[in-house]
């Protein structure tokens, strides 16, 4: 940002003495535009010195995938978008067969299972039960009277979702791939942190009478923000930095209009 | 010496060095770890029976919520959340009746049908109490076997049961119909006898007479509905609200089969809990008759008992099942829709109250979304003034008034529109009284 060309420095106009044209001795004064010492940059020193850098929810060390970053009054619309209380997806990766301490699969071993008896239709029950189960929950901690009739109609149409502090809340689970011991789930969450699903692919294991371990957990969708609009290390520099912020402003301008209101 | 003899030892390798394992032992030791087995290949799905609602009459089957096995404990007057009851065999249909609930297995043993809850009217049969050989019990707290006379008890199956106010009917599939209870409006198809003393009774009534085999059986209050497999429908018991649908409001004590505009159509199922029933036909039309008090039947005709059955003109779709409560009726159409009408809490809000016309619960509630576009309603069941659906996907919802905590949720308020009861399995089937229901569920590995 630095090397970037800073502004022009700002122009004075002094009074110069300058020898008169055809002899000594008398001088007069020349007007002269000079630039202000003062803006100098070795007298200023470089433009940008601190950066404000504000992180969206928060991105485990074993976790990947798409991570939102406020810069300077870009941290404004981080509160905003954190009081849209909009849902993140992941996609997570699972391994039948093992169970550890910390139900990821580089913890220490605690107990192995057996997994043949599990099929893709067992899992899918299950999820669907978690769903329900979840569904429930996003109704209850909406705070919503549930003897209005606008809490009927908005359950109508599944807008109810809490607007406030609210436990982990899993919208929308789904099998996307099965192969055992591996699989493959993609979960719509709200208020969530990586560590929980890892525990909820644990509990899967469970209540399928194995035991499972969490391989990969990899956000793929935050709010308006997806794996498309991110940028990976290899563009981590200025141009594609600034071009990201220009094509995303509008879509996080209508996304936080159309939930704040 | 000694340090040299160990610094020998650590040199041959014999001693092993401590630190953190590294990578090859930690995966050696993973590799040498046991393995447990808690469910092999051939592992199948366990059936269980799940029980809710007001227990202080027995009807849940739990003897300790009634009579609490430490003296310090309180008796549980209700149990708001599903609570399993363990059972001997497989139950394969159960109903609950007004404080009273029967469960039958369609086992070849010799007890096919168990009872408990209310008894005053020995609507469950004859409990003889063990303190007083001579006497029955007036309430029975855990499931007890009830003893039908049947001819051939080792080889003949028990369908479907069925629960009313005071009367229960039971349908086997070679030896008819049994019925007991109170019979003073001549609901368990045999003659009122005047003043006749029904606690403690033993007498158990067979049904025979019908002109084909009966395929299903309904208690409405006090009246009872049989369906036979040529598709044509009996009726005996109380007539005031028209429900026996015989063209008077007397009361009929043989089942005798009933015309109107459902003479000649082949009835695939009949409904009826409360005073008003609903029958339909095989090509997806509606009968109604019996009590019209609540709109129920308001679609065709003003007045407000209807004793001859009447097609209801609606232009829903194709009915498949239907069902009927004290006030409110429900009804599932082939393509999965739900539709509701009478009085009452009927699932859209608390702004619909009552209704002459069917109105569509949207299945947005019931499940259906992007995510999961198959999720559809597969079954619907009345209670008195509760509903209860069943998707394809084994999940129950509810809505209606919560008496006495009977819709599960957990929660003692009313419920204006479908919400997920969370049970741990797979719902198959559910049965729903007037404070309380039962449920057979699969479990899910």
């Amino acid at each position: 940002l630095n090397a970037a060309p800073g502004r022009a420095p700002r122009q004075q106009v002094r009074f110069l003495p300058a020898s008169a044209p055809g002899g000594g001795g008398a001088v007069g004064l020349v007007a002269a535009r000079l630039p202000v010492l003062a803006d100098h940059p070795l007298v200023r020193g470089p433009r940008f010195k601190k950066l404000k850098i504000g992180a969206g929810h928060r991105l485990d060390v074993k976790a990947s995938g798409v991570f939102v970053l406020g810069i300077g009054h870009g941290n404004k619309l981080l509160t905003d978008r954190y009081n849209c209380h909009l849902t993140r997806v992941y996609t997570v990766g699972g391994l039948f067969g093992k169970a550890t301490d910390d139900f990821s699969d580089t913890g220490n071993l605690v107990e192995k299972t057996t997994f043949d008896h599990i099929t893709r239709e067992k899992l899918e029950r299950i999820l669907a039960v978690i769903q329900g189960t979840n569904q429930k929950a996003l109704l209850m901690y909406s705070n919503i009277d549930m003897k209005t009739q606008e809490a009927y109609e908005l359950a109508v149409k599944g807008l109810i979702r809490p607007m406030g502090k609210s436990p982990p809340i899993i919208t929308a689970v789904r099998c996307l791939q099965f192969a055992l011991p591996e699989f493959q789930l993609e979960i719509h969450c709200l208020h969530e942190t990586q560590q929980y699903l890892r525990k909820m692919v644990h509990e899967i294991g469970l209540e399928l009478k194995s035991s499972a371990v969490c391989t990969q957990v990899r956000r793929i969708r935050d709010g308006v923000f997806t794996v498309d609009d991110a940028l990976p290390r290899t563009q981590w520099n200025l141009q594609s930095i600034q071009e990201a912020i220009q094509s995303c402003q509008l879509k996080v301008e209508t996304e936080l209009e159309k939930t704040l209101g | 010496a000694m340090a040299g003899a160990a610094r020998r030892l650590l040199r041959r390798g014999l001693g092993v060095a401590a630190g953190p394992p590294s990578t090859r032992q930690l995966r050696e030791a993973e590799e040498a770890a046991p393995v447990f087995q808690y469910a092999g290949k051939a592992a199948k799905r366990k059936d269980r029976v799940f029980v809710w609602g007001f227990s202080y009459s027995g009807a849940l089957g739990v003897p300790s919520f009634v009579k609490p096995d430490e003296g310090w404990k309180k008796p549980r007057r209700i149990q708001p959340t599903p609570y399993r009851l363990e059972t001997e065999e497989k139950i394969s249909s159960a109903a609950c009746g007004y404080g009273f609930t029967l469960l039958a297995s369609n086992t070849r043993d010799i007890t096919k049908v168990w009872g408990m809850g209310l008894n005053k009217d020995s609507q469950l049969g004859f409990q003889r109490s063990r303190r007083d050989q001579t006497k029955g019990y007036e309430y029975v707290l855990e499931p007890s076997p009830i003893p039908l006379p049947l001819e051939k008890p080792q080889q003949t199956r028990v369908l479907q049961v069925s629960c009313g106010r005071a009367h229960s009917l039971v349908l086997t599939d070679s030896e008819g119909v049994f019925t007991m209870g109170n019979n003073s409006y001549g609901q368990c198809g045999r003659k009122v006898v005047e003043d006749e003393i029904y606690s403690g009774s033993h007498l158990i009534h067979q049904l025979k007479e019908f002109d084909s085999r009966v395929v299903q059986v309904v208690c409405g209050q006090d009246h009872s509905l049989f369906r036979t497999k040529k598709g044509t429908v009996y009726a005996c018991g109380w007539g005031a609200d028209g429900q026996t649908g015989l063209g008077h409001y007397n009361i009929t004590s043989v089942p005798t089969k009933l015309h109107g505009d459902i003479a000649g159509v082949n009835i695939i199922q009949v409904s009826s809990y409360g005073d008003c029933c609903l029958a339909v036909s095989d090509e997806g039309d509606v009968f109604g008759w019996g009590n019209s008090e609540y709109l129920q039947l308001a679609s065709v005709t003003e007045t407000t008992q209807v004793n001859v059955p009447r097609h209801l003109p609606f232009k829903i779709g194709k009915v498949k099942e239907a069902a009927c409560g004290g006030t409110g009726n429900i009804v599932l159409t082939e393509e999965g829709n739900v539709f509701v009408w009478g009085y009452g809490i009927l699932g859209k809000g608390p702004n619909l109250i009552e209704t002459a016309v069917p109105e569509m619960i949207p299945p947005s509630l019931f499940g259906w979304s992007d995510f999961s576009p198959d999720t559809r309603v597969a079954h619907v069941r009345c209670g008195l003034s509760q509903f209860a659906a069943l998707t394809n996907r084994g999940e129950l919802f509810v809505w209606g008034k919560n008496l006495r905590g009977c819709l599960g949720t957990g929660r003692m308020e009313d419920q204006y529109f479908p919400w997920r009861v969370t049970v741990p399995g797979e719902v198959v089937d559910v049965a729903c009284g007037v404070d309380h229901m039962v449920s057979m569920v699969r479990s899910f590995t």
